[in-house]
């Protein structure tokens, strides 16, 4: 009995983790091994180096920048995303009118592709044949036309706001699920009780949205950590390496420059971020939810 | 009821006004003729609906084929991760067994490998696998970065479902699998709606892969066809380069609306717990 | 029993043959090509065509690629074991492609009768230790491109040398709501934009030694000019956030007075802005005459195992009647003789324009590592431009960057 019970969901899990230790583990494997040798300008790899590869990264001034604005970067989105979606999640569960479609509005984002997003952002922030300048000139809020990628620090905020802007819709979904599993005879026990809005908000949402505010913070950080398109395609990390976050250095280093150990490397090196990270992250909330069921 | 409501539009309006503004960008600079896209200052009107642009682009972006393409691949790696997730999930939500947290500890550690940092050893598998320049080495790929994701998220909507509805079919007589034919499957589709329509739009959005497996152009998938049409050109033919986006945007955009029931059915789903 | 075998073999082959149809063809050669305009993938898929009508046991299995993912393509190609035939490569590239054995020397192949189709010059880049390692496949050149209707308004006349364009730069920025020069500063080619200058001061890429010319006082005083002209308000504001496509498309709304180009401009010109009135023109000139020759190269592959096919297929796509419908339609200059001379490239004044300065054209230095080298040469540009860095500051550390890169 316990034996089959114990190897029925073995064959469950079974298929799907076939695939991905095929399509997943086998990269990772490629890539260590590739990252202690040689590689040639065409991926063919040579000698055993050791270490070189991660030596050359972390001689390089560019990878700390890069890391500094990896971290800024994620920080500032996955920040902000969840600073907006919570209050719109929120607005969105209550019954309004025209309800339907402020959520159709909020998700659309989603529907377009990270790179079609930013083809069209490039093309509407174009400081003078875009509409961006445009508008805000004709509304009066600009006199003469802003270049808004111009300039490496006001870029770099650009590309954070889109980035919250596409990351919305995922999180607020998720706030959705957990705001509709809400027991909604807690809130009317609190109202009884004469409880303001903030503290019901305070003390009844927010804890028990907790678990979803999680999973939302651990998913985002490793999107926005690894996302390429916004970026690549309105600046390419520039002017002057300024909008540089890891992974556009690192497609940089491996496809224009050739240096796939080094980018290897630095592939490595970002897992190992990510995977501390969260880590650190799974370990301090099962600490908390630990705490809190001890209080219980 | 109505005071809330304009409350409500007021506080999100700005948020929507930046959200249909590339929107109506796309729909601006598609629609109208060529001479006009770099009048200073740019405007929103525009002399004539161009309707040619959409027929020129079709042609010239060969639209068509990479439609089909991008549809390919995501309908069939949402069926294979859905295929496979299931399952997973199920077990994940109802039993117990040796290596769970392993297992789930491996989930989230597949999902902090983004495709690019992969991207040179996929390459190199998928050449050993034979599959380079095929739709299905998409389909692969696809399903088994949106499998962690799907089975999360398939878990959690599971684990809501009562067990003791299965467990009083189960001790009415009927089998283990037809109690979860006739109620356990009934009462998850909608999640299951909900959780295929995150796999359909991440593989439908995909780029950074496509570029890379896809070697002839008749296999483009729609965004690499798209950027093709902007990278490295002498010359960026922008009304088709936005023609085409909307094209691509469009049927994601309406079917995204018309499952929006579903999605919001399957959130609500989760009020059982 | 060898009868059978053959006979075996005969109907396996037969039945094959009915389920591929053409596919009984021998041969399949694999041509990757890269997309320079909508043009290029039907032009060549055209030429496959006629070719596979000609040679029935042959087939030409093209890929088109975009440019900006091209060397990613190729790269992930040769590292999967699965490269191409032939491809269409940028020259800068060609090196990095022969040193590491992945192109074909075709010294061999060529008849001299077929090399002596091509122009010279053009050939020169391809020719690596000694050994032709590709064929120039298309080559443009660049200049100055001016509004002659800004000039005639500003009351200035064409510049000849770098002082007189600062000059009418002033004057035409005075103009309302126009600039006098577009300066590009973002993504590709942005050193280019910068060569064209460093180049007609009298400096160079690299000196003699090989090392870097950055950080010479002809690369001083060209990026200091720029600098001014930013400073002074003369360029549109912000370069660096303009690329090559942006500064064109000023010029297209015609808001600026001069900018620099390659040919490939010129029809979009003529679509998009039919009642702008330009013109061609040579680069300033502070010391010598130089503009900037950019050939792109068709490449054989050492790791193919149909040399003879896809070089068949090379000699066919060199047919004048070819040639001459790619680089009219793509708006290259010619890379062989009979094309160069068709009238066409003789009396078209903007075509001639550009082919006056092939005689003095400088190549990008066909070395190692040129990617990361332009790379560290654009954010030097980038840094001095946006006011990070002084000029002679930012091109010192250019150069030494560059050096280390060189291993020198």
């Amino acid at each position: 009995m316990t034996s089959s019970t114990s190897l029925k969901p073995l064959a469950m899990i079974l298929p799907g983790l076939a695939l991905a230790i095929l399509i997943i583990g086998y990269p990772i494997y490629d890539l260590g091994y590739a990252s202690l040798h040689e590689v040639s300008r065409f991926g063919q790899l040579r000698d055993f180096n050791g270490f070189n590869n991660f030596r050359d990264v972390f001689e390089d001034p560019l990878f700390y920048g890069s890391l500094i604005r990896t971290l800024i970067w994620t920080f500032a989105v996955v920040g902000g995303t969840l600073a907006l979606s919570l209050p719109i999640a929120m607005m969105l569960n209550e019954e309004f009118y025209g309800r339907g479609l402020a959520r159709v509005i909020i998700m659309l984002p989603w529907s377009i592709s990270l790179t079609m997003t930013a083809v069209v952002w490039r093309w509407a922030l174009n400081g003078r044949a875009g509409l961006f300048n445009a508008t805000l000139m004709d509304l009066g809020i600009l006199k003469e036309p802003i270049e808004w990628l111009g300039e490496a620090n006001q870029a770099f905020t650009v590309e954070i706001l889109i980035g919250i802007l596409v990351s919305i819709p995922f999180t607020t979904t998720i706030f959705l699920g957990g705001l509709s599993a809400l027991p909604q005879d807690t809130y009317e026990a609190a109202a009884v009780d004469g409880a303001t809005r903030w503290k019901q908000f305070r003390h009844i949402t927010l804890p028990l949205m907790k678990p979803f505010i999680n999973i939302a913070v651990v998913l985002n950080v490793i999107y926005v950590f690894n996302s390429l398109p916004i970026i690549w395609v309105m600046t390419e990390g520039g002017p002057a390496n300024g909008t540089d976050i890891l992974v556009t250095y690192l497609y940089k280093l491996a496809f224009r420059f050739g240096q796939l150990g080094k980018a290897s490397a630095i592939s490595l090196i970002m897992f190992g971020v990510l995977l501390i990270f969260t880590i650190i992250y799974v370990l301090l909330v099962m600490r908390g939810e630990a705490g809190a069921e001890a209080e219980e | 009821m109505l005071k809330k409501s304009i409350l409500f539009w007021l506080i999100l309006s700005p948020l929507v006004v930046v959200i249909l503004f590339p929107f109506g960008v796309m729909f601006v600079s598609a629609f109208r003729p060529r001479e006009e896209l770099f009048t200073y200052p740019p405007t929103w009107t525009f002399s004539e609906f161009r309707w040619a642009n959409f027929a020129e682009m079709w042609v010239k972006t060969n639209f068509g084929q990479a439609l089909l393409n991008s549809l390919y691949v995501s309908v069939l790696s949402t069926l294979l991760a859905m295929i496979l997730s299931i399952p997973a999930a199920y077990a994940l939500s109802r039993y117990r067994f040796p290596g769970k947290r392993a297992y789930r500890t491996f989930l989230l550690m597949t999902q902090m490998m983004s495709p690019i940092v992969l991207v040179l050893g996929l390459f190199r598998m998928m050449v050993a696998l034979g599959l380079v320049n095929t739709l299905n080495s998409l389909v692969l790929t696809y399903a088994a970065f949106n499998m962690a994701f799907t089975i999360w998220m398939l878990q959690s909507y599971f684990s809501t479902i009562p067990r003791d509805l299965e467990e009083a079919a189960w001790i009415d007589g009927a089998g283990h699998l037809t109690s979860l034919l006739k109620v356990f499957l009934p009462l998850a589709v909608p999640a299951m709606a909900v959780t295929a329509i995150f796999g359909f739009i991440n593989s439908w959005n995909e780029f950074v892969l496509a570029l890379t497996m896809i070697r002839s152009s008749d296999g483009f998938t729609l965004p690499v066809q798209i950027y093709s049409q902007v990278a490295g050109r002498y010359q960026i033919e922008w009304h088709h380069v936005m023609a085409a986006t909307m094209l691509a945007t469009l049927p994601v955009a309406i079917v995204f609306s018309w499952l929006q029931r579903f999605l919001i059915r399957g959130m609500a789903l989760g009020a059982v717990k | 029993m060898f009868h059978r075998k053959v006979a075996t073999f005969a109907a396996s082959a037969l039945a094959l043959g009915l389920l591929a149809g053409s596919a009984f063809a021998a041969t399949t050669v694999n041509f990757t090509v890269a997309e320079y305009s909508s043009k290029t993938g039907p032009f060549y898929k055209e030429v496959a065509a006629d070719f596979e009508k000609a040679n029935p046991d042959i087939k030409i299995n093209i890929e088109v690629v975009p440019w900006d993912s091209l060397l990613q393509r190729l790269t992930t190609d040769i590292a999967g074991g699965t490269p191409p035939d032939i491809s269409i490569i940028g020259t800068r590239w060609l090196l990095d492609f022969a040193s590491q054995g992945v192109a074909e020397p075709i010294d061999s192949y060529l008849t001299p009768e077929f090399k002596g189709a091509f122009i010279d010059t053009f050939m020169k880049p391809g020719i690596i230790k000694g050994k032709t390692m590709g064929l120039p496949v298309a080559a443009s050149a660049r200049a100055m491109v001016i509004n002659t209707d800004l000039y005639e308004k500003a009351g200035v006349k064409p510049p000849k040398t770098w002082e007189e364009l600062y000059q009418a730069s002033q004057k035409i920025a005075k103009l309302p709501d126009t600039f006098g020069f577009g300066l590009q500063g973002k993504e590709i080619e942005t050193d280019a934009y910068f060569y064209y200058a460093l180049w007609t001061y009298g400096g160079d890429i690299l000196r003699a030694d090989g090392k870097s010319g950055l950080d010479s006082p002809e690369a001083l005083a060209a990026v200091s000019l720029y600098k001014k002209m930013i400073d002074e308000g003369l360029t549109q504001p912000s370069p660096t956030n303009y690329s090559r496509e942006d500064v064109f498309n000023l010029f297209k709304q015609g808001k600026v007075g001069t900018i620099f180009t390659f040919p490939m401009l010129i029809p979009q010109i003529k679509a998009e802005a039919p009642n702008l009135h330009y013109a061609v023109l040579p680069f300033p000139v502070e010391k010598t005459e130089a503009t900037y020759g950019v050939t792109d190269t068709l490449m054989l592959f050492s790791s193919s195992k149909v040399k003879k096919a896809a070089w068949k297929f090379i000699e066919f796509t060199y047919q004048d009647k070819y040639r001459k419908q790619f680089d009219l339609g793509e708006g290259f200059l010619p890379v062989t003789k009979n094309i160069a001379a068709l009238d066409y490239f003789k009396t078209d004044k903007d075509i001639a324009g550009f082919a006056a300065g092939l005689p003095y054209a400088k190549f990008a230095p066909v070395i190692a590592n040129w990617e990361e080298i332009a790379d560290t040469t654009v954010r030097a540009l980038q840094q001095i431009y946006l006011g990070q860095v002084s000029p002679a500051d930012g091109l010192k550390a250019a150069a030494k960057k560059i050096n280390e890169i060189r291993g020198l």
